[in-house]
């Protein structure tokens, strides 16, 4: 078996060690001897390399990379990115690229950035001096069809950590949000929703990064690709995640959530 | 000053030297902080009061990466030709720190000794400093990717910056980092008197740009930056072909100036002191002299004998810095001098409370180097499983982490793993490197 994952402009979004979700997602790949391979979704991709992927992987920007980003993804490759996902390709979006995948982001200082329009949301940063979101974020996945898939692997609610660091607030329309926040901002700080979830597309400003720390949902990234790709019911080898349950507890302890931790 | 202020200073000072006698009198840590803390409570203005009694003016010294080193090297050059020196050595680098700097020269009734102060500004403080306070140089080092979580981003930085720096008088001298693209951008933008340092030195290019890159893109346009090559992260020779921006012409030929300790990183840092020292007006020959005796700041390549055992820290708190730590250890690790390598991961408020960027550090060659890696800090799961993630392979490696949650412990294996005839490495994020110091020395700096 082969996994061919797609990295959104790796040069351009990598601002806060995002790209642990590719490594992550590589290493349990590789760990269990299935091929993979990192396809850069470079400025110099042609739009037919987003054919190719069979998993698509976006970090955060800072305001200036994300702008670039935005003038770069139009036309023909627009059209392709949004193909794959409403074909049901599984991607990952964390940290600021759920802006970019949505309507517009206004950005604090500068014109507003049109976003893909691939998830009903808009994003707006209250102004230079206004306070970022920044903590330590727990919330539980709710969006129906991963919740649900995922609760046939896992014996407890999936609850997933992470890390916030965002100054832009995210405002959902008629898209599913991807969690409910237990601790933390989530997209705007007032409704308790964080990320959106569309097709198989999960977008967070959760990272730090998210997958290393959160395995189960890189193994369903992986497990659903794969499903996608050759069309048949996939069981991935388990593999022992004990150091990332040791990191969730440690989490789980400080933010005072005791009634989550798995270890003793 | 009116007699009110003279009074009102007095005061301020009496209250907060008193302090700072009894915070080190109980052991309680330098007193580096505090006491400004009482001190601009008690008279608020206490700050511009304490810089305009300087009396051959200060230096300030912002950058992400290099400032203490670069602040105790132009201290040592400006001390051995005889002047008068404050600093604030402790690393205290925010308001608080400063004021407790400067305290710590003046008489009971507020007159300071001092022919000039270095003061080391941390990156968000300085346009606050400069609203009151009017220095004659500013040296900026380079800004990398550190805290995110409290500042935002290197280019809302400099932004800030230029806003704070544009206002100050015309004869205010600016040193910056030409091979740092947002600062000489800075420069270009400043009505100042502006000097760059760089590099001009092709064969110490690197062989690709590292991952944990900020800024190569053209702070003018937005274009990608052509590079010739980079030397350290985004520091390197590059220009813009769609807007014409290009490197500012450095003011020494670098190839032909000595430096400190070793490293590129270390390069830099001896160029802007060495600048700054002669723009002062001090001679080439004292300056290099002073280069040629200098040795390292704590917990800056530092190096301690406990237990018969040699040990070397390696302050690692940015993904730039740590790539550049690992660098050099690896390097020990070929010749055979290391094996032991202990990490120490804190997410306290000086180090930065979000640790993701470990992530954008390249430990792939650490762990593929098959040493004994020890793991400790406020993070320590966050470092382990990191690590764990640089394998390439789970089964046929030699792969052998050890964990330990609490830091003295931690300290205790690494040195019994440590080989007699070998050097123990230590990389900490910075309150990482206070406590390691202190357990190893058994005294508080800070």
């Amino acid at each position: 078996m082969e996994l061919k994952i797609g990295w959104l402009y790796p040069n351009l979004m990598s601002t806060y060690g995002d790209r642990g979700n590719v490594i992550c997602l590589q290493r349990r790949c590789q760990w269990r001897g299935i091929e993979v391979s990192i396809i850069r979704l470079d400025r110099q991709a042609d739009p037919s390399q987003f054919n190719q992927v069979d998993l698509i992987v976006g970090g955060g920007a800072q305001d200036r990379q994300q702008e670039i980003v935005m003038r770069d993804l139009k036309g023909a490759k627009a059209e392709a990115f949004k193909n794959k996902i409403e074909s049901g390709t599984p991607g990952v979006f964390t940290c600021g690229s759920p802006q970019l995948l949505g309507k517009y982001y206004e950005p604090a200082l500068g014109q507003r950035i049109e976003g893909l329009g691939l998830l009903d949301l808009y994003s707006k940063h209250p102004g230079i001096d206004a306070n970022r979101c920044i903590g330590n974020v727990v919330f539980e996945l709710t969006a129906a069809k991963i919740a649900r898939e995922l609760s046939a692997t896992l014996d407890a609610k999936p609850i997933v950590v992470g890390f916030e660091n965002h100054g832009g607030r995210t405002y959902l329309g008629k898209v599913e949000p991807l969690g409910k926040v237990i601790k933390g901002y989530g997209n705007n700080g007032e409704d308790g929703t964080e990320g959106a979830f569309y097709c198989n597309a999960i977008a967070t400003y959760s990272h730090g990064p998210l997958l290393p720390k959160n395995p189960f949902i890189a193994d369903w990234l992986i497990k659903t690709a794969l499903q996608e790709k050759y069309q048949e019911i996939i069981s991935l080898t388990k593999l022992d995640d004990s150091l990332a349950s040791f990191a969730r507890d440690a989490m789980f302890r400080r933010l005072e959530l005791a009634s989550l931790r798995k270890t003793s | 000053m009116p007699l009110v202020d003279k009074i009102r200073l007095a005061l301020a000072v009496v209250v907060a030297k008193t302090t700072i006698t009894i915070v080190r009198g109980l052991g309680l840590g330098a007193g580096s902080v505090l006491p400004g803390e009482i001190a601009r409570r008690l008279h608020p203005g206490i700050l511009p009061l304490l810089f305009q009694q300087v009396k051959l003016g200060s230096i300030l010294i912002v950058g992400t990466n290099g400032k203490t080193t670069t602040a105790l090297l132009l201290r040592s050059i400006l001390e051995n030709c005889g002047d008068r020196v404050v600093h604030n050595v402790t690393g205290a680098n925010l308001i608080n720190g400063l004021v407790t700097a400067l305290l710590g020269n003046t008489n009971w009734i507020g007159q300071l000794k001092a022919d000039r102060a270095i003061l080391e500004v941390d990156e968000n403080v300085l346009p606050l400093v400069l609203q009151e306070c009017q220095p004659q140089f500013i040296v900026a080092l380079n800004l990398f990717r550190d805290q995110l979580d409290r500042y935002g981003e290197v280019d809302t930085i400099s932004q800030r910056w230029q806003k704070a720096i544009k206002p100050l008088p015309k004869d205010t001298i600016i040193i910056l980092n030409a091979d740092d693209p947002t600062l000489c951008y800075l420069g270009q933008k400043l009505p100042q008197k502006v000097l760059y340092f760089g590099l001009n030195e092709p064969e110490l290019y690197l062989d690709k740009i590292p991952h944990a890159v900020d800024s190569i893109y053209c702070p003018n346009c937005g274009n990608l930056l052509d590079y010739q090559g980079v030397y350290l992260s985004h520091l390197g020779d590059y220009n813009c072909s769609n807007c014409n921006f290009f490197k500012s012409k450095p003011a020494f030929e670098s190839k032909n100036y000595p430096q400190i300790l070793i490293g590129v990183y270390n390069k830099y840092n001896t160029l802007a002191a060495g600048l700054v020292a002669r723009e002062i007006g001090i001679k080439t020959k004292e300056i290099f002299e002073t280069i040629k005796n200098f040795r390292a700041a704590f917990g800056r390549a530092e190096e301690l004998t406990v237990a018969g055992k040699k040990v070397r820290i390696l302050l690692s708190k940015n993904p730039v810095g740590m790539n550049e730590t690992l660098r050099t250890v690896e390097k020990i690790q070929k010749t055979g001098d290391a094996s032991v390598t202990l990490l120490v991961l804190n997410d306290r408020t000086p180090d930065g409370t979000d640790v993701s960027w470990i992530w954008d550090v390249d430990t792939e060659e650490l762990v593929r180097s098959g040493g004994i890696l020890i793991v400790s800090g406020d993070r320590v799961y966050d470092q382990a499983l990191r690590l764990k993630y640089s394998r390439d392979n789970l089964n046929s490696d030699n792969f052998k982490l050890i964990i330990k949650e609490d830091l003295k412990e931690a300290i205790a294996t690494a040195l019994e793993k440590t080989p007699s005839e070998e050097t123990l490495h230590i990389l900490p994020t910075y309150s990482a490197m206070l406590e390691v110091r202190q357990i190893l020395t058994g005294r508080k700096i800070l």
